[in-house]
């Protein structure tokens, strides 16, 4: 572990383009990251936008093409062999072997990294306990639930005490409870120490476990900081009403509520308005009193503060939940 | 030293799981064993069966030709488990580990090649009885000649599994090369009851150098030019096969 106030991960103006037969995607346009010693750091952007790239130059699995990495102080491009055996990487795709038990795949992986036999078996039942995998460990991986699988996929990750822990979209395709089980895991993990960067298309995901995150979008990183402090650089409340009457009506009210110096912005909605406001718990009274003046009859209003999807349009202009495909 | 213990790391997890599939083993070993309850009766009968020696048994012909196939087989068939490795992610997964870049590769194809030499050996067992002289010394080297074969060709399509990355075109690649490979040998049947002109291309075919000298070791020839020239072809090749594979695994499989 790396004690003195250094960054465990440091890249600089990072960059890859792919050259397919067509064309020339530019995959990873300049990015610049640190990553401190016990944080979880989130990577939140669409599919496409270049995360799992990212994350394999900085994993010595794709050539850095320009720009500097540096892991626990070694240069990935050139010191790839010090950097593998300081981090843990768990792909999209897992990696647990399909034909071997839970119980062996640990073992072979703690060898390779250049454990004793004796070491390594004490090390995999210690992470059998973590990760709450005894129920199935030593059956065939092949058998495994995906929750399970993915847990397994994570304790093969750290089974040599990496200095960082890169899992890559590690919940995609996973289903509600097992997803939620998987961030309870994770996030024990951050309180034993493990530092993590982390992947993923979901925002609740990237709130709910992340100290720190990015916004990556088409290769670059359009924003950073906590998740509080990127809502509070929108410092919008927004205020959902919808109306009795649609059309006319909330024509009107638009036209009314525009004119107020309280309402930032308003837009018109399917079946609503939304309002943005500089702060919601003022402003909600005043709505009602003017729209109930002016005699419109208000069905739902709900307040609610900026979420990081109103980060996320605000940088990118597009709103994640439609950016992307939730599903490869 | 790593790279040995890398290596029997990954030779014992491969050589275990080939338990695991029953199926496979069953096949490798009942294919060989088809050709030859299949096959060698039609040689028996052949018309120009004169072009034999007299009193050949023409399993003195035909079985080096199978152990040749097996291991050319054994080897070619290798990168099947690369595409699916890659897909599940395994392949990524040991890359990012120090491990070493020559036992990612050599690991797996040792455990096969001992697998191959077992399945060879039953072979030769059951082949005994029905008239194949058995010649011990001229058959290790034929081992060793094979060992070569298998290597060459599980590196080279290792390499191509990872550079095609999914099933079709890897598929494609290798059958590709196979084929004419195979049939311009004289694996089966000597090149020497063809034209002149087969004959001619079989010289830019390694594998047919192999089967030359795998047929004289076999007979218990130890030292002729035939064997040195199988030996001479096939270090090299393998060594730059290896190399090859080696360099693909180290560098972007992206
Ligand atoms: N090996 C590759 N060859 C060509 N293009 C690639 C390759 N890998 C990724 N890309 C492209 O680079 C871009 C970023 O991909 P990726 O890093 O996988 O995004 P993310 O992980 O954020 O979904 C995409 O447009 C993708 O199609
Ligand atoms: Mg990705």
């Amino acid at each position: 572990m790396n004690t003195n106030g250094q960054p465990v991960l440091e890249a600089h103006d990072l960059t890859k383009t792919f050259h397919t037969r067509k064309e020339k995607i530019e995959a990873v346009r300049g990015i610049d990251m640190e990553i401190w010693p016990g944080e979880i750091f989130g990577f939140l952007g669409p599919n496409g936008a270049g995360k799992t790239t990212t994350l394999r130059m900085l994993s010595t699995l794709l050539p850095i093409e320009s720009g500097r990495a540096m892991v626990s102080g070694f240069d990935v491009y050139k010191s790839p062999h010090q950097v593998r055996q300081r981090i843990g990487y768990v792909s999209q795709l897992g990696g647990s072997d399909r034909l071997a038990t839970g119980r062996e795949d640990l073992l072979l992986q703690g060898e390779l990294y250049g454990m004793g036999r004796r070491e390594a078996e004490q090390r995999a039942d210690e992470l059998i306990e973590v990760l709450d995998l005894a129920e199935f460990a030593s059956r065939r991986v092949q058998s495994y639930s995906g929750g399970q699988r993915r847990r397994l996929d994570i304790a093969l990750g750290i089974m040599h005490r990496p200095d960082v822990l890169f899992l890559d979209e590690p919940t995609t395709g996973l289903d509600p409870q097992n997803r939620a089980n998987l961030w309870v895991q994770i996030s024990k993990l951050r309180e034993a120490g493990t530092t993590i960067f982390l992947t993923t298309h979901y925002l609740e995901e990237a709130d709910a476990l992340s100290n720190r995150l990015a916004i990556m979008d088409h290769g670059q990183l359009v924003a950073e900081g906590t998740s509080r402090q990127l809502k509070q650089q929108i410092a919008a409340d927004s205020v959902v009403v919808s109306l009795q009457e649609d059309g006319a009506g909330s024509e009107g009210a638009m036209r009314l509520l525009q004119e107020q110096d309280f309402v930032r912005e308003v837009s018109a909605e399917p079946d609503h308005l939304r309002l943005y406001v500089d702060d919601g718990v003022t402003a909600l009274p005043r709505i009602l009193r003017l729209l109930d003046r002016n005699g419109m009859a208000i069905k739902t209003v709900t307040l609610s503060e900026p979420t990081l999807d109103d980060v996320f349009l605000r940088y990118t202009g597009r709103s994640l939940r439609d950016a992307g495909h939730p599903l490869d | 030293m790593k790279t040995l213990r890398d290596i029997a790391l990954l030779y014992r997890r491969s050589f275990v799981q080939t338990f695991r599939v029953p199926v496979w083993l069953a096949i490798s070993f009942s294919t060989p064993l088809l050709y030859l309850a299949l096959f060698t009766p039609l040689l028996k009968s052949l018309p120009g069966g004169s072009e034999f020696p007299p009193g050949v048994n023409v399993l003195e012909i035909f079985l080096p030709g199978i152990l040749a196939l097996m291991a050319f087989m054994s080897g070619a068939s290798a990168g099947f488990s690369t595409i699916f490795e890659l897909q599940a992610g395994y392949t990524e997964r040991i890359r990012v580990t120090p491990a070493s870049r020559l036992a990612l590769l050599i690991g797996p194809i040792l455990s096969s090649l001992t697998w191959t030499f077992f399945f060879m050996t039953m072979i030769v067992v059951v082949a005994e009885p029905f008239g194949f002289p058995i010649h011990i010394a001229g058959l290790l080297i034929a081992y060793v000649l094979l060992a070569l074969l298998m290597v060459l060709f599980a590196s080279f399509s290792i390499a191509v599994a990872l550079l095609t990355k999914e099933i079709n075109s890897f598929a494609a690649v290798v059958n590709g090369i196979n084929l004419p490979l195979l049939l311009l040998a004289g694996i089966l049947l000597p090149l020497e009851l063809g034209p002149a002109w087969m004959r001619v291309i079989g010289h830019f075919n390694p594998l047919y150098y192999v089967v030359e000298a795998d047929r004289l070791l076999a007979a218990g020839h130890l030292w002729n030019t035939t064997i040195v020239e199988g030996f001479l072809v096939m270090v090299p090749l393998t060594a730059l096969a290896v190399v090859w594979a080696t360099r693909v695994y180290r560098r972007a499989v992206s």
